[in-house]
């Protein structure tokens, strides 16, 4: 079932590749609307279910981060043998990824952080998150699934009712976040944290001001403590957490490939930026 | 019925605390262990569920530390430290379960409550 979800959209003898990871309990649905954007400005876009999703939610609780980051390592590994120029962009936990496979591999051209969730502090998490260490460390993390609520990381209105629709089927995604999944996730932003010095790729952070999951405090810190000397920081005003599907995402699409234009060596009008 | 009220009332409160929320806490896993094997996808049930049993299980760590301050203070700091153990298990078990063994894991964690809560009432 999660072959059907990925995507790759290939041009003929492109040099430039975009690989794309998801968020965490989502799919590679949530990617392709940015995917056919990178397609349609001459980048190869691939992205790829991460072990665990899209499939039933149970399946999501037996894995573990480093299930994550060696399938994405092993996708990173295939698509720097067929291409000259490999990006990352990742949303939410997909952008921790990517950060972590760029501190193993200085080669990656450059880096999407959309999104990039090292701390859950957003405004819709519910106010008893203080017991949340109790429930992480103890068994009580394969009972607990934080029940995902409205607004679903989208200001969009009549996006958030039909992706709503959509996550209730948990067929491009769970209505629920299991409290083992942000475990992991929680284990893999932590060292992500301690080793943010290690990434000396070029790397452009795209955050929400009003993002629902995680604040901006995440791309701050990325932000702050990245050896990148290319790095750029745009705060959104009208969006939340799914920045590719929310009322900025044209605006999110341009800025990503202006960024990558500016980095690649293959553009087919030279460095052009992409207007807003 | 209210001699038996008093007579619990001449124990530290810090043991009583112990012991009561250990009893929810034994109680509360069971229902769980059951309703997971039950109904693995109710997800507003666990939700409810898990914070309650967080609440349950910090109230049962302060009682733990009071105790270990209490008997410390009384001179009792051997049955402090028996129970500080206690405070470090539910962590130990959470350390190496997994979702495939939850069950099993559960009854570990069952088990040493009920551990816990023969090793407190032997103070009484």
């Amino acid at each position: 079932m999660t072959e059907k979800l990925n995507f790759q959209l290939k041009h003929e003898n492109c040099k430039r590749a975009v690989l794309l990871f998801h968020g965490m309990t989502g799919s590679p649905f949530e990617m392709k609307k940015i995917g056919r954007a990178l397609f349609d400005a001459d980048y190869d876009a691939y992205c790829y279910c991460l072990p665990g999703h899209g499939t039933s939610p149970i399946s999501i609780k037996e894995v573990k981060w480093e299930d994550w980051y060696h399938d994405s390592e092993k996708h990173y590994l295939e698509l720097k043998e067929k291409y000259e120029e490999v990006f990352l962009g990742g949303l939410c936990m997909g952008a921790v990824l990517a950060l972590c496979i760029a501190m193993k591999h200085p080669e990656v051209k450059g880096i999407l952080g959309l999104s990039t969730t090292l701390y859950l502090d957003g405004w819709t998490i519910p106010w008893y998150n203080f017991l949340m260490p109790i429930g992480l460390h103890t068994i009580l993390r394969y009972y607990y699934s934080f029940p995902e609520r409205e607004p679903y990381g989208l200001k969009n209105e009549a996006l958030r009712k039909k992706i709503a629709a959509l996550q209730k089927k948990n067929t491009v995604a769970l209505d629920n976040y299991p409290m083992s999944c942000i475990y992991e996730l929680l284990k893999m932003s932590g060292l992500a944290r301690r080793h943010m010095s290690q990434v000396h790729t070029p790397v452009l952070l795209i955050h929400s001001k009003e993002d629902d999951l995680t604040s901006s405090k995440s791309a701050d810190f990325v932000y702050k403590h990245i050896s990148s000397e290319i790095k750029e920081y745009i705060k959104l005003e009208n969006s939340y957490h799914l920045v590719v599907m929310d009322n900025e995402r044209e605006f999110v699409f341009a800025k990503c490939i202006g960024f990558l234009n500016k980095l690649s060596n293959y553009n087919i009008s030279p460095k052009t930026e992409v207007a807003v | 019925m209210i001699e038996f009220i008093k007579h619990i009332g001449t124990y530290p409160t810090s043991l009583l605390t112990v012991i009561f929320s250990n009893i929810f806490l034994i109680i509360g896993f069971s229902i769980g262990k059951f309703a997971l094997a039950k109904w693995e996808n109710a997800v507003k049930f666990f939700a409810v569920f898990s914070v309650i049993m967080s609440f349950l299980i910090a109230v049962y760590f302060i009682g733990i530390i009071w105790f270990l301050i209490h008997s410390l203070t009384t001179g009792n700091s051997l049955q402090g430290a028996v129970f500080l153990i206690f405070l470090f298990l539910p962590f130990i078990i959470g350390y190496f379960a997994s979702y495939k063994k939850i069950q099993m894991y559960s009854d570990i964690q069952i088990l040493t409550l009920v551990i816990s809560l023969v090793v407190a009432m032997s103070f009484m």
